[in-house]
């Protein structure tokens, strides 16, 4: 947004080294991008909502305890109306649905954090070596990509979970195995496009090899769009898991916002009218997926600048 | 520091707000419009939408519409298995003798009387002369001889019901009105033998009967109270009555089985009046429908047991052994120390909501001859610190993180088996898992859509298990005998759980060669005492029949037993061929209370998120206008 330039960093009078010097580089840019982000409102208002799920989910153990999840010890009686005592009423087995709420959120959050970091580092990976050794090898590779990009994400990932046993690592895998292609050509683009800069071509020459080249120079351009796909493929991880959860393919004890939703189906929830019990894991579904992706756009509106004009 | 870009500045006149205005507003719509179809898809049937169908048609047909959930695994008498399937063969075809409705003793079916010589060998059939088959053809006893000689020469005709021929030396027909079948030896079962009579005149048509299904052409051939007009796998089975059925034509003008996969679905096609019947219904459901009109929730004691069934270590007829079941659990105390810490009030309780019965014995108490429980001090009652007592005395101490420890010195760790389709499977391993929690042992609760593949392998600890008793319980019985382990480990027997215990095989031999009834409910009672005892079979509960039937549709069904019965997988065609039309044929005009609230909360939602999306346009356009 402004032209300045971007102020030196002010903690170091002496004789700055190489590395202090990247350092204040560092965060420079850091300073540069939260000051872009924090114009985007959009963007903030995602980020404080994902702040307050992450808070809760990291303290959910204190909030309402591991106890929580426990069928014998259930305080109320088979799916009571929200209460003073349970405010969003309880489940079919007597158990607080706001505490099963929060506690679900631990998993909804994990599965799509780990899935979708899982998903970036094979797209970006795959990216990355098409990108730089192209030829023959990139065109096999690309064209595998193509083969995942059109086969249904979530029948293969249905696919998956059925024959590998039942767990929720499974279903990080096969979320972070079947939606990787979409990364791998952006990051292959990219690739391209940094490979071609001069630099490049001089730290070659200066003798510098393939893994040199793909991890100093390109890797460090490509990750802001990685981050930004990152950010993108979260909510849409959260949002497999609970499909894949809701469809029964989960692990059925782990509390998870798909499996509470897939509880209260078995239940016969929705035919007699228990609404309390299937409208919060949804609606909280709906608003992370709905933070990350405001947070997402945001990221790759700052870091990318041609985006921005474009829209 | 703190740049804001988002004033408007009289430079930069809010391109930053107008830019992202749309979006949200694109957000925010496609929300609502998420929203109303997300209402859409879970209430399958959208309340909104007028018209629904009821059982009368337009031309006048009485149809009575049927919710299923089972596929049906064959529609050839030789090969299904499945309850769907067997209650279609019921309706479809005679057998040689049918249940009473009122109290399930023996009454005529195809065959009109029977006798015994008195060596107990020989077997006289007489059988009717006013059955047709739907062609025309006369139904007699060569049909009978054919269909039971047919099981006994080729074993793929006998998969399904072979374990009631095993036992014939011969089968023949002198006349068309005489059926004479010679045994090996006295058999207990011959006046309840569920064998489907087939017409031989269409089946002697029949190559491989482990291939044919009986179900490309249609109308298929039968001589029951209703007759297969067509079928498509997973969406439905269309019946019309057998006008010329002996004991009268059911009254109804169709009767149609439709596929819901989904419980709720199938609920709510009922509050609807899309179909007349539903089954399998959910605690919660049942208490919401108990409140509709027009709707009579039939609350029966079940014929199935629920039991947790236990790995006897699994080998098949050659002695070879297999699967990878956990050692620790042929040690009787682990298995009986596992059940003293299952609580079966709580099961019934919780899991059932009122709906079950404590588990006793292994015949369900619908079954009052056969019923055993076990007596006080046999019993094995829940009590937590009992168990623990029972491992420490076997031997099985706790380690330092508080698991107890196996004989190999290793933690005891289990698996249980579970249908990933049944959710009582799912919520009553959640109680397992803590009860056996608290005694240290750790539990893992394997939910498949397909246990049958780990099952036949033997590769599980323990399982989840249930049966549907027939009047007669010899198959029951027999599913825990040495003789039906399979061959080999490659093949699949007709065992249950790969129990195979001499003296509980002594008494069954006993049973089935005893004609006189009690003396045969005593050697029955026996037996389950025997299985109690062994620990193999631990029965948790026998879940209620709960089921619901639009009174508007169907003015009277006949249960069975009469009194408090079930109408779904009925011992023979009583409920459907009884069913007697509703005069108005409907009129049902109302959808659900439940629907009607879920359908304007939608249209709140879709109301409020417009309501939105304009005054967001009138604020983006607020700088315009001014």
């Amino acid at each position: 947004m402004t032209l300045e330039k971007t102020p030196p960093a002010s903690a170091d009078p002496s004789s700055p080294s190489a590395s202090s010097l990247a350092w204040a580089r560092r965060r420079g840019s850091v300073a540069r991008f939260w000051k872009e982000y924090r114009t985007h409102r959009a963007g903030l208002l995602g980020l404080a909502g994902l702040a307050f799920i992450a808070l809760i989910a990291l303290f959910a153990p204190l909030l309402v305890g591991g106890d929580v999840q426990s069928v014998t010890n259930a305080p109320g009686t088979a799916l009571e109306k929200p209460s003073g005592e349970f405010p969003l009423g309880t489940d079919q087995f007597g158990r607080s649905l706001l505490g099963l709420l929060i506690w679900g959120a631990r998993i909804s959050l994990t599965v799509g954090l780990l899935a979708a970091a899982l998903s970036v580092a094979i797209g970006t990976l795959v990216g990355v070596i098409a990108g730089h050794y192209g030829g023959w090898f990139a065109t096999v590779v690309m064209r595998i990509t193509d083969w995942f990009l059109v086969m249904p994400t979530l029948v293969l990932a249905i696919v998956l979970a059925t024959v590998m046993s039942r767990s929720i690592w499974t279903v990080i895998l096969a979320i972070g195995v079947t939606s990787w292609p979409t990364t791998a050509r952006l990051v292959r683009a990219q690739t391209i496009a940094v490979e071609s800069r001069p630099y490049i071509e001089r730290a070659r020459a200066l003798g510098g090899g393939h893994g040199h080249i793909m991890t100093r120079h390109v890797l460090p351009n490509v990750m802001p769009l990685v981050l930004a796909q990152t950010t993108l493929g979260i909510s849409s991880a959260i949002l497999t898991e609970a499909t894949l959860a809701f469809l029964g393919l989960g692990d059925p004890l782990i509390i998870s916002w798909g499996g509470m939703l897939q509880d209260a189906r078995e239940a016969g929830a929705v035919s007699s009218g228990h609404w309390w019990y299937l409208a919060p894991p949804g609606i909280a579904i709906a608003f992370v997926a709905l933070a990350f992706t405001l947070c997402g756009r945001a990221i790759e509106a700052v870091l990318n600048p041609k985006l921005g004009v474009a829209r | 520091m703190v740049e804001r870009v988002f004033p408007r500045t009289p430079r930069r006149p809010a391109r930053q707000p107008a830019r992202q205005r749309p979006r949200l507003r694109l957000l925010l719509a496609s929300g609502a419009a998420s929203a109303a179809l997300v209402a859409g898809t879970v209430i399958p049937l959208n309340p909104l939408l007028p018209a629904p169908q009821q059982a009368q048609a337009a031309d006048g047909k009485k149809v009575l519409t049927v919710a299923v959930s089972q596929s049906v695994d064959s529609l050839s008498p030789f090969l299904a298995q499945k309850l769907v399937s067997t209650s279609i063969h019921r309706l479809t075809y005679e057998y040689l003798t049918n249940y009473d409705p009122k109290d399930a003793h023996t009454v005529p079916g195809f065959a009109t009387a029977w006798e015994s010589s008195a060596d107990k060998l020989t077997w006289t059939f007489t059988i009717r002369k006013d059955s047709k088959w739907s062609d025309g053809v006369q139904a007699t006893a060569e049909d009978a001889a054919w269909t039971f000689n047919k099981m006994m020469t080729d074993e793929n005709a006998a998969t399904a019901n072979g374990s009631f021929t095993s036992n014939f030396k011969k089968v023949t027909a002198p006349d068309p009105e005489t059926l004479v079948v010679e045994l090996n030896k006295p058999q207990a079962t011959m006046t309840a033998l569920d064998v489907p009579i087939v017409p031989k005149h269409i089946w002697e048509k029949v190559g491989d009967f482990s291939k044919f299904n009986n179900d490309k052409q249609f109308p298929i051939v039968g001589n029951g109270p209703f007759i297969i007009t067509d079928f498509k796998v997973d969406q439905y089975i269309k019946l019309k009555p057998n006008k010329d059925f002996w004991r009268g034509a059911p009254k109804f003008d169709e009767l149609v089985l439709k596929y819901y996969k989904d419980g709720d679905a199938a609920v709510a096609a009922l509050q609807k009046g899309e179909v007349s019947f539903t089954s399998g219904l959910t605690p919660a459901q049942a208490a919401a429908l108990k409140s509709a009109d027009n709707i009579k929730v039939n609350d029966a004691p079940g014929r199935r047991f629920y039991a947790l069934a236990t790995n006897p270590g699994a080998r098949s007829k050659d002695g070879k052994k297999f699967g990878n079941g956990h050692a620790a659990l042929l040690d009787p105390a682990v298995r009986k120390a596992l059940f003293q810490a299952v609580d079966r009030k709580t099961v019934i309780d919780k899991v059932f909501q009122g709906h079950a019965v404590e588990g006793k014995g292994y015949i369900p108490p619908r079954f009052s001859a056969y019923f055993w429980e076990p007596s006080a001090d046999q019993t094995i009652a829940y009590d937590p610190a009992e168990a623990a007592r029972t491992l420490d005395t076997a031997g099985y101490e706790k380690n330092a993180a508080g698991k107890r420890v196996g004989k190999d010195g290793k933690p005891l760790d289990f698996r249980i088996l579970c249908h990933a389709t049944d959710p009582n499977d799912k919520a009553i391993g959640k109680y397992l898992q803590e009860w056996w929690g608290q005694l240290g042992i750790g539990l893992k609760v394997d939910c498949l859509d397909n246990v049958s593949d780990p099952w036949l392998a033997g590769d599980y600890d323990l399982a989840f298990d249930g049966w549907s008793v027939n009047p007669d319980p010899d198959y029951v019985l027999s599913i825990h005998t040495c003789g039906a382990l399979p061959a080999t480990p490659k093949d699949s027997g007709a065992t249950d759980n790969f129990i195979c215990d001499k003296r509980y095989d002594d008494l069954y031999a006993q049973q089935s060669a005893e004609y006189d009834p009690a003396k045969r409910a005593e050697l029955v009672k026996q037996m389950e005492s025997r299985l109690y005892d062994t620990g193999y079979m631990n029965v948790m509960a026998y879940p209620n029949a709960v089921e619901a039937y639009r009174t508007d549709q169907i003015k009277s069904i006949t249960t069975m037993p009469e009194a408090a019965g079930n109408l779904w997988g009925q011992d023979g065609y009583w409920s459907w061929w009884s069913a007697v039309p509703a005069d108005d044929g409907g009129g049902s005009g109302s959808s659900s209370s439940t629907g009607v609230v879920i359908g304007i909360g939608a249209a709140v939602v879709v109301v409020a998120a417009l309501g939105l999306f304009v005054a967001m346009r009138r604020r983006s356009t607020a700088e315009d206008r001014e």
